[in-house]
């Protein structure tokens, strides 16, 4: 379906069946959320597991991301950023939690 | 006279020497980068995304409609560009030139919908100094709508550049560039619309 070579970059199929897919994926999230198919940390845990879906099958079809002839410069790079973008957001959030939970709010009114 | 000599081409172990791999590929590399400044931005409205200072959460204020329209109007643009990639390389001037105005029109309509929401949003009062949550939400937006006008003024260059040039090497890797700066946005507003709307509204 996808040439490797050279073909990938004149070629409707991977550009339609990205967009086909990004819309379903879309449709599903929206859908799932209005209508409340699911609940709870559930839901979250899909809604987001598919925008990272959605965002693999466009990195996929439109950046022919894992698809190119070795060396993989393009793919070994990506790798590289999503660990350093990890290591920011995740390393962030748990970093912000413990300190929510190991820091006492401050009362506002003193008992002086 | 000496004759200097070349090694050919083939011999190197990597045979993307050439001027289109390379400009694509720096590219590439400029767009990680571009991918880091909005992680760093999302990681920001992960800590903050609860902190309304007791005002309205976000489903009192966003419009999750509007957004899932956006979303859509957005998709379709990246598909008429991505078109205009692969026209580029058919080298089929008359469809890259038709293929890339749509992308504008669609482009311009993404454009109106997100303004629409932050007038409405501002109007109502809910602006950025009011609470954590709100600077957040405007941050990341706002980049996104920011590199979404960068990008149409790049569109409208662009347009220019093939409707006086034609198909040439050069402008076949200013619509390739061009083509991966807007599938970059697109995958920044699924997360967007994943991220803040869709769990905004759980």
């Amino acid at each position: 379906m996808i040439d490797k070579h050279h073909g990938w970059n004149s070629s409707v199929k991977p550009i339609v069946l990205g967009f086909v897919i990004s819309i379903i994926l879309v449709f599903s999230s929206y859908q799932i959320v209005v209508y409340r198919h699911l609940s709870g940390s559930v839901l979250t845990f899909c809604v987001v597991g598919l925008a990272f879906f959605q965002a693999m099958m466009q990195l996929i079809f439109f950046f022919h991301i894992g698809l190119e002839d070795k060396p993989r410069w393009k793919f070994g790079m990506f790798l590289f950023m999503i660990f350093l973008a990890s290591c920011v957001v995740l390393g962030s959030m748990w970093i912000i939690k413990n300190i929510n939970s190991n820091v006492m709010m401050q009362m506002p009114m003193h008992a002086h | 006279m000496k004759e200097l000599k070349k090694a050919p081409l083939e011999k190197f172990p990597d045979s993307h020497h050439d001027i289109y791999s390379k400009t694509v590929f720096g590219f590439w590399l400029y767009i990680l980068t571009d991918f880091m400044l909005f992680a760093t931005l999302f990681a920001a409205y992960a800590v903050l995304h609860n902190s309304t200072y007791g005002g309205p959460p976000a489903k009192d204020i966003l419009s999750l409609d509007t957004a899932y329209i956006q979303s859509h109007v957005f998709l379709i643009s990246t598909l008429c560009i991505s078109f205009s990639g692969m026209y580029a390389h058919r080298r089929q001037a008359k469809l890259v030139n038709f293929t890339l105005i749509v992308t504008l029109l669609l482009g311009f309509l993404f454009l109106f919908l997100q303004f629409h929401e932050f007038h409405h949003l501002l109007q109502k009062g809910h602006s950025w100094v009011k609470s954590g949550y709100l600077s957040a939400y405007y941050t990341v937006v706002g980049t996104h709508t920011l590199h979404v006008v960068l990008g149409l003024i790049w569109i409208v260059l662009l347009i220019g550049s093939t409707f006086t040039r034609g198909v040439t090497p050069a402008t076949i890797r200013r619509v390739v560039c061009m083509k991966m700066f807007w599938q970059f946005l697109n995958i920044i507003w699924v997360f967007i619309f994943a991220i803040i709307y869709l769990l905004g509204f759980i």
